[in-house]
């Protein structure tokens, strides 16, 4: 982060969009929780009797609370690899180490069934969420490390510090906000996962939620039980807010910046390249290995199938590839208020409406749809059933991953950008459309495709709130693959593999960047 | 005795060679001042010595330790000793300014706090600064703090890359001061890189004149500013008076008189002196050699007054003196001009090397 944030007086007309950006992705908590109150005493009781409550709670915090950390490792270690050593084939690395974040869960969950038996229960979803969630630590720790001056690392050494201790010294206490940003996305996100868990037989809370749906169709009872996740993830956000308190850190020096000077890895670079090659096996090449798997499989019957099937891969690709775009787009929208809040203003106003966006992350995707679905056929029945509804839900669901890559990319640009547009006349608005959004464009595009990838890796909203007669590319894998025929299943996760390529690389290439000059 | 000694430097960034084997010794205890226009190759020269990039050639001692012996040695910062104040003064936003301070300190000294009160003390900040996030520093303060955190571990050796750019004049007289003082006081050599001529010749023991990656002339201040190698150093280092002249016998003779030469030197010359060599006003001894001149414009600087005179026997040659803003001449006036001490000349039609002009950080 660049330059000193004033404590500013907060300009009204921005905390009130602000809070009405809040007050949307809010829609499915406030709607659930008054599932909750409406099913009375009773229904509590009957739902937390009938689950095994205490053991599904420590089995999803449990894996939550290792993988979390994990994630943490791995996506610190790769970025630094990456933007300060002298790897080879870094760009290569760095399209790698992106890359599992956009390929669809429910697949990567499938290729590790797939792998054997002894990936099924925690081990087998502890990999699973390792693997698929690291990419976001490693995106903003990446972006914080470009972002950094080299100076400060130059200072440490020339006070005494070698590599490992200028690491732990300066490099890490900096990496700290983005670091914590990211650990929290991945610990709310591990949380609620439930398409992970898809293809490997792991019951967790959020499974049990599912369940009270499916077999008691009990919504209130389902509400009840979603209730525990958003008072867990309020936790988990409360202790975020602590351990980041003033971790904000403003940029004190604003110096000519150079390319940093990369740390020569000498002895260690094969056992790095070995580290990192391990990694894109586990994250890349075992879902790929499993498509190509699910090719050969297809038997004539199935092959008969897949070429019934294959008539809706193109309205399939076309219908993800609309909904991927729109929710991506409005997310955007949900999103920049609160980002250009969060990145020129302090205080507690300021925390509390960026926090609140992360709430929505709480909830398990299948409570938030089902409560779309709930409020809209109660209070606005003629958009029941209409595709508004899905593409309003994506992106308050991952409005949160929006606001993330967009404060990334506004924190880079210094305000005198800001205020030298102000200074020639622009009104707030106009100066974030000319100067604030043309510089951040690399981040913003990024941010979409982040929404996109996610988009498009989603199944349980999709099943709820898809109109019917629509298809898109995850329910027609999920059709096929719950009736075990992969082989017809495969041509659908062909696709989505090739739509996750592309969102890669625009990720690697733009993530967290600006277009000023000179900048990292 | 000298604590830092570089041996035909040279490094290239591609095809562009940026040093061209420097020679530099700087002796123990003082202060040398590395001046060179941007690209000159001034912050390359300082980032070998420190260790952040590698030279193609050469030498580098510290002390009695060579750490740079390219292309085969190439000692680690962290292991040379030296401390180092990088431009706008790089301090952690993460910690105090104690915290700052004590960073290079072992553990059980970082501690205790007494290092840490002493050489804040040392640049002139109190103990009440230590709790204070660096980010509620004025820039002068950040200089000092990043001074401060430099000489704690009590290298010999401290390099400053343009200390105190981006300060306003008075906090920059103020900090400059600070920090000779501090370098003075725990007898660290200092080493800085700057653009700024008045802050090369007022803060160092020696001057090295860099341009376009050679050292052109080392010198103690008033030696490069009296008697510098070419024109170009001249100009650079302060304001300069060029006339056309004709050199012999340790004297030359131009549009001013017949002048004492300080280097001896033949044959068509140009002449150069310093604005406030020339002395004007009617006290100036009114002898038939001293020529006559009309004051064209003046220019208040406070407590000089830059004179731009038309002298009426050199077909209307002008020349610049600096005079005590006292009691200046008006324009229209005509003076009598006499020179004050010897004067430089260099071999006409030697074309200058043309200083680059500045472009402010």
């Amino acid at each position: 982060m660049v330059g000193a944030i004033e404590r500013r007086p907060l300009p009204r007309s921005l905390v009130a969009i602000s809070a009405v950006v809040v007050l949307v992705t809010a829609i499915p908590i406030i709607v659930t929780i008054g599932q909750a109150i409406s099913g009375g005493w009773g229904e509590v009781v009957h739902a937390f009797q009938g689950t095994d409550l205490g053991s599904l709670l420590l089995r999803t915090v449990g894996v939550a609370l290792v993988a979390t950390p994990v994630c943490g490792m791995l996506g610190v270690a790769g970025a630094w690899f990456v933007e300060r050593t002298d790897l080879p084939g870094r760009r290569v690395w760095a399209l790698l180490l992106v890359a599992p974040i956009t390929i669809p869960v429910f697949l990567t969950s499938y290729a590790w069934a797939a792998l054997g038996t002894e990936f099924q229960g925690f081990f087998g979803a502890f990999c699973i969420l390792a693997v698929t969630y690291y990419p976001i630590v490693f995106l903003l720790a990446s972006a914080a490390l470009r972002g950094m001056d080299p100076a400060l690392e130059e200072s440490a050494r020339a006070l005494g510090c070698g590599t490992w201790r200028v690491f732990w010294r300066v490099v890490l206490p900096q990496l700290r906000p983005s670091l914590l940003g990211g650990l929290l996305v991945v610990a709310l996100a591990t949380l609620v996962e439930f398409d992970a868990f898809v293809g490997i037989h792991f019951s967790t809370f959020v499974a049990s939620i599912y369940s009270q749906y499916q077999i008691s169709f009990s919504a209130s009872g389902a509400a009840t039980l979603a209730c525990v996740s958003i008072l867990l993830c309020a936790l988990i956000l409360a202790a975020e807010t602590r351990l980041r308190g003033n971790a904000a850190y403003t940029g004190v020096s604003h110096g000519s910046r150079r390319e940093p000077e990369r740390y020569a890895l000498g002895m260690m670079k094969p056992v790095v390249l070995v580290g990192l090659t391990a990694l894109a096996t586990l994250s890349v090449e075992i879902p790929v290995y499993a498509l190509i798997r699910w090719f050969e499989q297809a038997t004539p019957q199935s092959s008969a199938g897949a070429a019934a099937g294959i008539s809706d891969l193109l309205p399939a690709t076309l219908t993800s590839l609309a909904l991927g775009i729109s929710a991506a787009l409005l997310s955007l929208l949900l999103a920049l208020p609160i980002a250009v809040l969060a990145t020129r203003y302090r205080g507690f106003t300021v925390s509390l409406l960026e926090r609140a966006t992360y709430l929505s992350f709480a909830l398990p995707d299948l409570v938030a749809a089902i409560a779309f679905a709930y409020a809209t056929s109660q209070y606005t029945g003629a958009l029941y059933g209409n595709v508004v509804i899905l593409v309003l839900a994506y992106a308050v669901l991952f409005c949160p991953i929006a606001v993330l890559a967009l404060r990334v990319s506004f924190g880079q640009i210094e305000p005198s950008m800001d205020e030298t547009a102000r200074s020639l006349g622009l009104g707030p608005i106009r100066a974030l459309l000319r100067v604030g959004l043309p510089l951040a464009r690399p981040g913003i595009a990024a941010g979409g495709v982040l929404v996109f990838a996610f988009v498009l890796s989603d199944l349980s909203t999709t099943q709820v709130l898809l109109p019917p007669g629509m298809v898109t590319l995850g329910t027609d894998f999920w059709a096929d693959s719950s009736t075990v025929a992969f082989g017809a299943s495969a041509p659908f996760a062909a696709m989505l593999m090739v739509l996750a390529a592309a969102a890669t690389y625009m990720l690697m290439s733009r993530f967290g960047k600006t277009r000023l000059a000179g900048s990292p | 005795m000298t604590d830092l000694q570089c041996s035909d430097v040279a490094k290239r960034f591609g095809d562009r060679p940026v040093l061209t084997g420097v020679n530099l010794s700087v002796a123990a205890g003082s202060i040398t001042a590395i001046l060179g226009s941007s690209g000159s190759g001034k912050t390359t020269l300082l980032r070998i010595v420190m260790g952040f990039i590698r030279a193609d050639s050469g030498q580098v001692r510290i002390g009695d330790a060579l750490v740079v012996d390219a292309p085969g040695t190439h000692v680690a910062p962290q292991h040379r000793g030296i401390g180092y104040v990088a431009q706008e003064g790089a301090l952690f936003p993460h910690l105090s300014v104690g915290q700052n301070v004590g960073f290079g300190l072992p553990r059980a000294t970082r501690r205790s706090g007494d290092r840490i009160t002493e050489v804040l003390g040392l640049v002139g900040l109190t103990g009440d600064h230590a709790s204070r996030r660096p980010s509620e520093l004025s820039g002068g303060e950040q200089r000092r703090v990043s001074l401060a955190r430099a000489l704690a571990p009590r290298p010999k050796l401290v390099l400053l890359d343009e200390p105190f750019s981006a300060l306003d004049a008075a906090l920059r007289v103020e900090t400059r001061a600070a920090v000779i003082r501090a370098l003075a006081e725990e007898g660290t050599t200092g080493v800085l890189v700057t653009h700024d001529q008045a802050e090369a010749l007022s803060m160092g023991s020696q001057v090295a004149v860099l341009r376009s990656g050679e050292l052109v002339q080392t010198a103690a201040p008033r030696d490069l500013y009296q008697t510098p190698v070419d024109l170009g150093v001249a100009r650079f280092v302060g304001e300069a008076v060029i006339l056309p002249g004709r050199a012999g016998h340790g004297v030359v003779d131009c549009a001013l008189g017949r002048l004492a030469l300080l280097r001896p030197v033949d044959g068509p010359v140009d002449v150069m002196l310093r604005p406030e060599q020339i002395q004007i006003g009617p006290d100036v001894a009114a002898d038939a050699d001293s020529p006559e001149a009309v004051v064209v414009s003046t220019s208040y600087f406070g407590g000089q007054t830059l004179v731009t005179l038309r002298i009426r026997a050199g077909d209307g040659l002008a020349v610049t003196a600096a005079t005590s803003s006292q009691d200046p001449p008006s324009a229209g006036d005509t003076v009598r001009i006499a020179v004050h001490g010897g004067v430089m000349a260099y071999v006409a039609g030697e074309v200058p090397v043309p200083t680059p002009v500045e472009s402010t950080p």
